[in-house]
């Protein structure tokens, strides 16, 4: 086993790495603090040094790594959207608690009042039958001729030939330049302030995309101010409270 | 449509009408309800609903082994349960028999809340849903029905669910408020509940 062997010289750990991870499934090392990254560096520098490849260990801590790597994920999203319970106040957290407890216990005896329902139609059946071919949607007729192996083999020749390379060049990638739509939101702006729905009305998904990409190009340079009261509420887009400063002009110039 | 509206047409005979209804639903799998049968055959619902009563003498217990049943919006033969342990001999495949209690849980919320997505399913039964809505979607007792506005797969139940649990409708389901716990009960969960985060609070 050469994989065990690794010495690993990280910060919240040094030893071979069959013992980080025992420590770690036996959660004496943190795996939040363990820095998964330096794992594989070591792991890479060990390749270098034996100079080959064992695809047998490699495998095995791709394995390995991947492994740690969904638990430490898990770890780090744990309780989120989950439960929100811990974030109430002692008391509110009871009520919700209890509210949650009444709907269950409610659904506890609907389900049990189900399976009951369910039993009282003990032994009654009902037709299963497919639907008949004509009402289907697609009609496949048995193929003429599909049991002669001569018919078999045309088939597979058919299936290896590589079929014809298929041109892609009418396919127009629809290009929305930062430029164009950097030049779009200054004119906006000159005439005073607006909404990102304004700027972006009856464009496309793409349009609207690079648009906010521009704009927040744009207030990195600090040309524009923007504020949204709520999520997923109307962005408003105004120019900066020192409007009179000339950032654009300069902005431009550093930007040519 | 028109045609027969009296009845008088020779193939809207009260036999004859009684005969197609009762062979178009011999050939559906699913329930037809009096408008599908009456589009079809080209007769008023109300000849329709004559039509199926004559059926319903004929398909009485203990004159056939076939019951007509109104069941999931509609009309359907079922079998009668006398036959079931002969049933049960003839195919392997057995009819839906038990539910576990969280597969019964789950199918239970779907029904009342429906469309409900498995993030609430699992919100209201405190553990997570997963494997028994993939079993309830595997037997075909609930199907996926749009997604809900953040992106959930939300949950409704089908019409299968309605004739296997003996349902016209799903306004046949009782109303839940009627397992609503009594106020002493539920004074006495929250007291339970208050004691225990004390109990925690002082040892923490």
């Amino acid at each position: 086993m050469v994989l065990a062997s690794i010495e690993l010289d990280l910060d919240v750990f040094s030893g071979p790495f069959d013992l980080l991870l025992t420590l770690v499934l036996r959660e004496e090392v943190d795996l939040l603090e363990l820095s998964l990254a330096d794992v594989v560096l070591a792991y890479l520098d060990h390749l270098e040094t034996r100079g080959e490849l064992d695809l047998e260990a490699a495998t095995e801590f791709v394995l390995l790594i991947a492994a740690l790597l969904e638990l430490k994920s898990r770890l780090m999203l744990a309780g989120e959207g989950e439960d929100d319970l811990a974030e109430l106040e002692p008391l509110e957290a009871a009520e919700e608690l209890l509210a949650r407890m009444l709907d269950a216990r409610r659904y506890r005896a609907a389900a049990a009042h189900l399976a009951q329902m369910l039993a009282r139609e003990d032994g009654v059946r009902f037709r299963e039958a497919p639907l008949p071919l004509a009402l289907r949607r697609t009609v496949i007729p048995p193929a003429d001729g599909s049991a002669d192996p001569a018919s078999l083999g045309e088939a597979m020749g058919r299936l290896l030939a590589a079929p014809p390379q298929i041109s892609l060049e009418h396919v127009a990638v629809r290009i929305v330049p930062v430029a164009e739509r950097l030049a779009h939101l200054r004119e906006l702006l000159r005439r005073g302030s607006f909404s990102f729905d304004e700027a972006v009305a009856g464009a496309d998904r793409m349009t609207v995309a690079v648009t906010l990409f521009a704009l927040l190009e744009l207030y990195k340079r600090g040309e524009v101010d923007w504020t949204q009261e709520q999520t997923f509420g109307e962005i408003s887009i105004t120019a900066p409270a020192a409007a009179n400063d000339p950032a654009p002009a300069r902005a431009e110039a550093a930007a040519g | 449509m028109s045609v027969g509206e009296n009845g008088a047409s020779p193939a809207h005979e009260e036999g004859a009408l009684a005969r197609a209804v009762e062979a178009l639903l011999f050939l559906s799998t699913d329930p037809l309800s009096a408008a599908e049968l009456a589009d079809a055959t080209e007769s008023s619902e109300t000849q329709v609903r004559e039509a199926l009563e004559r059926l319903a003498e004929r398909y009485a217990p203990a004159v056939s082994g076939i019951r007509l049943r109104e069941l999931g919006g509609g009309f359907t033969f079922a079998t009668d349960p006398e036959s079931e342990p002969a049933a049960r001999r003839l195919f392997s495949r057995t009819r839906l028999q038990t539910l576990t209690p969280a597969q019964a849980e789950t199918l239970a919320i779907v029904g009342y809340l429906q469309p409900v997505s498995r993030p609430e399913i699992a919100r209201i039964r405190g553990v997570s849903a997963d494997s028994a809505t993939a079993t309830l979607l595997d037997r075909d007792l609930i199907e996926e029905a749009g997604q809900s506005q953040f992106g959930a797969v939300l949950y409704r139940t089908t019409t299968r669910f309605l004739k296997l649990f003996g349902l016209r409708s799903l306004e046949e389901l009782p109303d839940i408020v009627q397992w609503d716990p009594t106020p002493e009960e539920e004074a006495q969960l929250r007291e339970r509940l208050l004691a225990a985060g004390d109990a925690r609070a002082a040892s923490g």
